[in-house]
């Protein structure tokens, strides 16, 4: 048979497992005002350069991964490394490039400014 | 009967697709759904550890300032308390609120008498750790032998 494939694959049959990192989904808030659209997420224990935003094709992704090292005898753990993973679909009046991002105390801030042709015009009635 | 080696690498496709399913049930960690405790939501989720003369205990509280925490230590027990304020902007709508407020306290009994002098807090990303030396008196001592 010319069409063999491995059934198993390599890595269930490696005695020694590297451990998936566990992924989360960060909790959240989203505002809107006229300008803007605010996506606040709690990811504690994440630092800045564990944080990636990607902005493709209508979807919004976030990730930020957590390592803490661990020293002595744990006696309880509630919570551990983590991987925060989590998509939003946005709208196409969202102006990709203007989208900033902060972080303090582990919440993350993300501003989506709308494009001025998504912003709210009033319209003025003339009186003839 | 002779089964092609395609059929049973379908089959274990459809397995590990399964697998990712039952896997996703738990990926709502940490997160705010019906069947949760309301206790779990606004209590910080702590990990505590013990090395020789110290204990360490960890708690996640994001969002919340240096101000908004209180811990207090007495012989062998600890209280963190705190109070998390909503962060909401003013003039904004609000679509999605899943981040809890309030207060909220919890203690521990230690499993020996801390230095409450030598205690060290710090407030990191989101995350609080505290280093709790032991008393002198709980602290292992090495016993030579003669």
């Amino acid at each position: 048979m010319s069409d063999r494939k491995e059934i198993a694959k390599k890595e269930d049959k490696s005695i020694e497992k590297t451990r998936a990192l566990r992924s989360a989904i960060p909790t959240v808030d989203i505002y809107e005002n006229d300008d803007e659209i605010l996506l606040h997420a709690d990811m504690p224990g994440v630092k800045k350069e564990d944080i990636s935003v990607n902005i493709d094709n209508g979807t919004l992704s976030l990730s930020g991964v957590r390592r803490f090292d661990n020293k002595g005898v744990s006696k309880w753990e509630e919570f551990s490394d983590v991987e925060y993973v989590r998509s939003f679909s946005v709208p196409q009046s969202i102006d990709v490039e203007q989208v900033e991002a902060e972080l303090k105390d582990g919440v993350l801030k993300l501003h989506l400014p709308k494009s001025e042709v998504a912003k709210p015009k009033m319209i003025e009635i003339k009186t003839v | 009967m002779f089964t092609r080696i395609s059929d049973i690498d379908r089959l274990f496709g459809t397995m590990n697709f399964l697998q990712k399913k039952l896997d996703n049930l738990y990926s709502d960690y940490g997160r705010s759904s019906g069947y949760r405790w309301e206790l779990e939501q606004t209590f910080p989720r702590t990990n505590f550890y013990e090395n020789g003369d110290s204990f360490e205990i960890r708690a996640e509280v994001p969002r919340l300032e240096k101000n908004d925490l209180n811990v207090k230590i007495q012989g062998n027990y600890l209280e963190i308390s705190g109070t998390r304020e909503s962060d909401a902007p003013e003039g904004y709508k609000t679509h999605k609120t899943e981040r809890g407020i309030g207060s909220f306290s919890r203690s521990f009994t230690l499993p020996a008498d801390v230095d409450s002098t030598k205690v060290e807090a710090t407030l990191k990303d989101g995350v609080l750790y505290l280093i709790l030396p032991k008393h002198e008196a709980a602290k292992p001592k090495k016993i030579s032998i003669s």
